[in-house]
């Protein structure tokens, strides 16, 4: 359909407009209890990317691989589950109904006349770019580049203190490689799954055709 | 055709899913005007006024697309096809149905009259006949009754979780496997997910320890599967089949959907004698037909009664009659979902999980062949149990293991062989050859066996 023959675009948006409404990686200290949210090699008052892994900075605790990995996929899983929750909402938005019920005429509101049309409340295309953002947290390339969308803006209440310089950055990205790979292969597993990236595959290689 | 659960998954198309909602309305539209012998012209629409009593199909929802919570009979619509009503719906006045159990996503035939244009007065919901049991010639059952050496089949059901939510201790396991290897003996074991669960909080949370006893540790969800349990699968005697059907909540399928792909064998690194099914699946062992799926039906489906008859009887009854009568292994729509709460005062709730359908794919949820398994195993959280409902034995395993790491169950099922001649199979003249039921309600036995 047409939102389809729209995706090869998509290639070209950055990936700041592209994870725009992605959520973060919210992470648990196995050690201290404490939670806070990941976003690679950027600095946080709450954790730090060390020469062998995550540390984190309340209590010092660097996380095995498998406390790191077992967090990324429940996240990933809780986010396929909330897509199957199937929430559908209506675009006329002086309706807005929100419901999981499904007309047998899918895209038809079931409020009494309202002509608006409904659709996922989280789209397939959210939940890919969802993905697409969790695996850019462990790409080394972007984290050595620092294009990774930022966890704090300005103005945050948490935003950190402390900075990190470019070379550090990037030395951290080498040490880190076998950790962000195993990580990126979890991500993997869900994409290679994921009906939209074969969408998205399939219409660029139309595009070139 | 397990080639069929191949799909992709995360791509739902709102209209691929109408159209299964809609072709379920139809396929019984068919089933009960061939039942009750009545013709398509007697099936009207039921959301315009009409002075003439007609009969209506159509699927049970709450009354307003934003209700939420419990449905009860004041609170619910009839559904019509895109054919019958243009997908209208229609309050449902039950005032005079003394007996009832509804819900959600139920295919209902009815006899009734919309009169003031606002209601469908219902005066009978019409049951819905049981499918057929599956049937066997006399040549299979000899074919079948060469098949074991001793008397009886016995086959072990399993469900997980396999470790607690306190620490990943897997003594229950070992355990269990030095029972069937020495004791049990067994020719079959069923194992049902999840075997590491994603909403464990020792798994979400990431609280996974180190394992003092490998050299190398585990580093993914995977990686955990098969350097820690598959070691103890593996030592499971070599001449007992096992099965494994999956769970949408297991870190071991990237299939996150219900219905499910099966496991792949050779990533989890087991042995041949183990196979990997689908969730739901359908298969045979000797004569007997067995339905799995692994959804929590029973503690999903949230019924409406009325009347003291059927409130009196067995909750668990009424669900497997409700699941036989639908036909699908979860007849539930919209499925359950799982939130927990996280801030307290605020009344926040997050999603963790819940039924997953994909719902283009409900199709292959349907029984297989429009015939009634045997034996239905639907592992729950709900108590344990092993009832006969309309002749098919239904069970709930119970879980392996408590949450807090108490001493869980497994059923136990033993199968007489099948024999032609002590009267226990039914004989069903054909017009070319003689068929036979199987009555394994009649031959087996199902215990829940503390693990
Ligand atoms: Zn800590
Ligand atoms: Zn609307």
């Amino acid at each position: 359909n047409n939102i389809d023959a729209l995706q090869p675009l998509e290639t070209t948006i950055s990936d700041m407009e592209r994870f725009k409404d992605a959520t973060t990686l919210d992470l648990h200290c196995p050690n201290c209890s404490s939670e806070f949210p990941f976003g690679g090699i950027v600095p946080s008052n709450h954790y730090l990317m060390c020469y062998n892994g995550l540390q984190c900075k309340n209590c010092e605790k660097i996380f095995s691989t498998i406390q790191l990995t077992s967090q990324l996929e429940s996240s990933i899983r809780s986010h396929i589950s909330l897509y199957y929750a199937g929430w559908l909402i209506c675009d006329d938005i002086t309706c807005g109904n929100v419901t999981r019920q499904i007309s047998v005429f899918g895209k038809r509101c079931l409020n009494d006349g309202c002509t608006g049309v409904m659709r996922y409340r989280y789209t397939d295309k959210q939940l890919y770019n969802q993905l697409l953002y969790f695996d850019s947290l462990f790409d080394r390339e972007k984290n050595k580049n620092q294009e990774i969308k930022p966890l704090y803006h300005e103005g945050d209440p948490d935003f950190p203190t402390e900075k990190l310089n470019d070379s550090s950055i990037r030395a951290l990205s080498e040490q880190n490689r076998e950790l962000f790979e195993v990580n990126r292969g979890v991500v993997q597993k869900y994409l290679s799954d994921c009906g939209r990236r074969y969408v998205d595959m399939g219409s660029i290689f139309e595009f070139m055709a | 055709d397990p080639q069929k659960y191949k799909f992709r998954t995360m791509r739902q198309n709102l209209i691929d899913a109408s159209d299964v909602l809609d072709e379920q309305i139809e396929i019984f539209t068919k089933i009960i005007q061939e039942h009750y012998n009545l013709s398509p012209n007697q099936f009207s629409d039921p959301t315009i006024q009409s002075q003439s009593e007609i009969y209506t199909v159509g699927r049970i929802v709450p009354d307003s697309p934003t209700f939420e919570g419990r449905l009860n009979t004041e609170s619910i619509a009839l559904e019509t096809s895109r054919i019958l009503g243009i997908g209208r719906r229609v309050r449902l006045d039950l005032s005079n149905i003394k007996e009832l159990s509804l819900f959600c996503g139920q295919i209902v035939g009815l006899r009734g009259k919309n009169a003031n244009n606002e209601n469908f007065l219902v005066d009978e919901i019409l049951s819905l006949p049981y499918p057929d049991a599956p049937v066997s010639t006399e040549e299979e059952i000899k074919g079948f009754q060469e098949n074991f050496n001793n008397e009886t089949m016995k086959v072990i059901v399993t469900s997980g979780p396999y470790f607690s939510e306190t620490n990943i201790d897997m003594t229950p396991l070992i355990d269990f496997v030095d029972k069937i290897n020495n004791q049990v003996k067994p020719h079959v074991v069923i194992m049902f997910g999840p075997f590491i669960d994603l909403t464990n909080p020792l798994i979400s949370s990431g609280s996974i320890p180190t394992f003092p006893n490998l050299k190398i540790q585990p580093k993914t969800l995977d990686e955990l599967f098969t350097k820690v349990m598959t070691p103890i699968l593996k030592t499971i005697n070599s001449q007992i089949q096992v099965i494994l059907i999956p769970c949408t909540r297991d870190a071991l399928s990237q299939h996150a959907s219900y219905p499910q792909d099966s496991f792949d064998r050779k990533q989890l690194q087991l042995p041949k004698n183990f196979k990997c099914f689908t969730n739901p699946s359908t298969f045979q062992l000797n004569e007997t037909f067995f339905g799995c799926s692994n959804v929590d039906i029973f503690k999903d489906l949230k019924e409406v009664t009325k009347g003291g008859e059927t409130s009196s009887r067995n909750r668990f009854d009424r669900i497997s009659e409700h699941i036989l009568q639908q036909r699908r292994y979860y007849p539930i729509f919209p499925g359950g979902t799982r939130n927990v709460k996280i801030d307290k005062e605020k009344k926040i709730f997050k999603h963790i999980a819940g039924a997953d359908l994909e719902v283009p794919y409900l199709g292959l949820t349907e029984f297989v062949g429009n015939v009634t398994p045997d034996v239905m195993i639907f592992p729950s959280e709900m108590p344990r149990f092993a009832r006969v409902i309309q002749n098919v034995i239904m069970i709930n395993p119970g879980r392996f293991i408590k949450q807090k790491g108490g001493k869980g169950t497994f059923a136990q099922i033993t199968i007489t062989k099948p024999s032609l001649e002590d009267d226990k199979l039914t004989k069903m003249e054909n017009d070319d050859e003689s068929v036979y039921l199987h009555n394994v309600w009649k031959r087996a036995r199902v215990d829940l066996v503390s693990t």
